[in-house]
């Protein structure tokens, strides 16, 4: 089942997505973007490049904006496409998590994403956990 | 979305509309919308006239937060969207006002060759150019640059390009900034903007960005079109790109230090997207110089594009370059922030202005002009999208009196990528376009649904409110034949 749902924008793409505690929301979102990045077209091989972040920032909207820029700057500067997350430490300032990508060439790339934005960010506590919705620059 | 309806627009005359500073409290200066009545019902459906209101609330923000017909809702600034700030007064510096692909501009040049001469090669050079211009999302290009040149490119933007040997004294002429803004500070550059930039340099990127070989199909004004060697039926060739991943990082890399600022500078903004910092402050002087340098690096990759298209042209026909009569006619930025001279009730003042889809629209005489331009004024390029129209027209007087210099940048979007993917058949459009005799090629069939002409507005409408509002005013129209898209 897809963590995601796009939403109406006339010229970016807007996201809502969700996940069961904070650290699911993170890991979710983060899918959800590459989700919409790139496709996989050749199969999972054990060469997956690990990449440590580390990031800090004033308060939780700061932080979710640098997780998922980070990612993208990554993703560009060493030619990968990540496709698993894993949280280790987040609260409302600190983040630490390791991504897990592989060579963008296994991909069919879609779309590109030039940022996350703070534009019309909201991050929220619901009954079922976590919820964010987030424009992305395209 | 009918979030708009509560924005109150007072008509000022037929193409301007005025948000009243009562509208919010903590704007500074009005909002002035260009558009007709078709045009504003449009705006009204997105969140666009909300964002100009929230623009007006910069410090130091000068006359008014000015909008184009072809605004839409962005994240921040509103695309489409102009504003000068006045450092001598606080005036603020926002690389959300530049946006993310700083220097995503647009060139246009001519060719010898008639629609008739060449009307059966148009799928031959379509499919080269496709082959030969690396295009894409991350595309990678035969360009490669180390970071020692890195640098230099950086620095001496498109002159860079010429001095390798990808161009001509000539282009760089007729180049706004000649190709090059002064004052770029390889130093205010991260490691990680180096390190996207170095292998995506000579090629066009993805979305909207696009390649065309296109045909005048009509003239507007006789006597530029001669001077500009223009006639009915004259293939032109358009290249639309921007500073690709450089840009994307520096914009990333200092909003995240500008999101501070607003708390130490106590800057007052509805959207942390507007994050900014006073121009003359440390951080609005390290932008500046980090945005010249992704500037120039976007002026120096549409030269290298433009000299791909060259090499094809001369694989294809062969015959050299010069001989196709294939010169620059003109290349301008239509995300950008520049410091400029303007006269404000009278006085003049060196300002920032920020375009952001937004394009410089210098009237005749103006000095910053090139000697052959200085009778016609200044080249300014509006694409539309690939199954319409696009625009040559000139910048005018009363542009510098209204619109510190600035017109329109294009079509505009109007529907979302989602909902245009939803309700467009790539396959099916491919073939309506191909009856018009439009061939297209692109990486991903996802990017033709998404840009499909009806995802726009009809660029005819943006470019008449320009023209009938005096801020620009046209020489020719194009129409597209073939088209690369990213």
């Amino acid at each position: 089942m897809k963590k995601y749902e796009l939403l109406e924008h006339t010229a970016d793409i807007r996201v809502r997505m969700t996940g069961k505690d904070l650290k699911g929301l993170f890991k979710n979102s983060a899918l959800a973007m590459f989700d919409i990045i790139a496709q996989r077209k050749l199969s999972k091989t054990d060469k997956q490049e690990k990449i440590i972040i580390e990031q800090k920032a004033d308060n939780l909207d700061e932080l979710f904006i640098n997780w998922l820029n980070e990612l993208l700057s990554l993703s560009s500067a060493k030619e990968l496409i990540f496709s698993e997350f894993q949280i280790k430490k987040l609260d409302e300032n600190n983040l630490e998590a390791v991504a897990m990508g592989e060579n963008e060439k296994k991909y069919k790339v879609n779309t590109e994403i030039k940022a996350a934005t703070y534009h019309g960010l909201k991050l929220e506590k619901i009954r079922s956990g976590w919820q964010a919705e987030v424009i992305f620059d395209v | 979305m009918s979030n708009n309806i509560q924005v109150p627009l007072e008509k000022i005359d037929d193409y301007r509309w005025r948000i009243p500073r009562s509208y919010k409290p903590g704007m500074r200066v009005p909002g002035i919308i260009y558009a007709d009545e078709k045009l504003l019902k449009d705006i009204r459906q997105d969140k666009a006239a909300e964002q100009v209101a929230n623009v007006a609330f910069l410090p130091g923000i000068v006359n008014a937060s000015l909008a184009m017909p072809d605004i839409h809702w962005g994240y921040g600034f509103c695309i489409g969207g102009v504003a000068a700030t006045d450092p001598e007064n606080g005036g603020v510096i926002s690389p959300g006002g530049v946006g993310f692909d700083i220097n995503c501009g647009v060139r246009m040049l001519k060719t010898n060759f008639q629609y008739e001469e060449i009307k059966d090669k148009i799928k031959t050079l379509v499919y080269a150019l496709f082959s030969d211009v690396p295009s894409g999302l991350g595309s990678k290009g035969d360009i490669r640059v180390n970071e020692r040149e890195e640098r230099e490119i950086l620095v001496k933007g498109a002159k860079w390009a010429v001095e390798k040997g990808f161009g001509t004294h000539e282009d760089l002429e007729c180049t706004e900034e000649y190709g090059a803004i002064p004052g770029a500070d390889p130093s205010a550059v991260s490691e990680r903007a180096y390190e996207r930039g170095k292998a995506q340099s000579g090629t066009l990127g993805s979305g909207n960005h696009f390649l065309e070989i296109q045909v005048i199909d009509q003239l507007y004004d006789r006597d530029l079109c001669d001077e500009f060697g223009l006639t009915l039926g004259q293939i032109t060739i358009m290249i639309h790109s921007g500073s690709r991943g450089l840009g994307y990082q520096v914009c990333d890399d200092y909003t995240r230090s500008m999101i501070h600022c607003l708390q130490k500078y106590n800057i007052n903004v509805p959207d942390r997207q507007l994050a900014c910092a006073p121009v003359n402050s440390q951080e609005g002087k390290a932008y500046l110089g980090a945005m010249k340098c992704a500037a120039n690096y976007a002026w120096a990759n549409r030269q290298c594009l433009m000299y791909l298209t060259r090499k094809v042209f001369e694989k294809i026909f062969a015959l050299p370059w010069q001989k196709m009569g294939m010169d620059l006619i003109y290349d301008v930025a239509h995300n950008i922030a520049k410091i400029e001279k303007h006269l404000v009730n009278g006085k003049e003042k060196t300002l920032c202005i920020h375009r952001k889809g937004a394009t410089r629209a210098f009237g005749p005489g103006h000095p910053d002009l090139p000697q052959r331009y200085k009778k016609t004024g200044q080249p300014v390029i509006i694409p539309g999208d690939m199954g319409r129209n696009s625009y040559l027209l000139v910048g005018t007087e009363k542009a510098m009196e209204e619109t510190f210099g600035s017109t329109c940048h294009g079509a505009g979007r109007l529907k979302s990528r989602t909902a245009a993917t939803k309700s467009i058949n790539a396959d099916d459009l491919l073939k309506e376009l191909e009856s018009k005799g439009i061939i297209v090629r692109a990486s991903g069939r996802g990017t033709i649904a998404e840009e499909a002409p009806q995802a726009y507005k009809d660029v005819n409408e943006v470019v008449d409110v320009v023209h009938n509002a005096g801020i620009s005013k046209r020489v020719c129209r194009t129409r597209p034949l073939g088209v690369i898209k990213g």
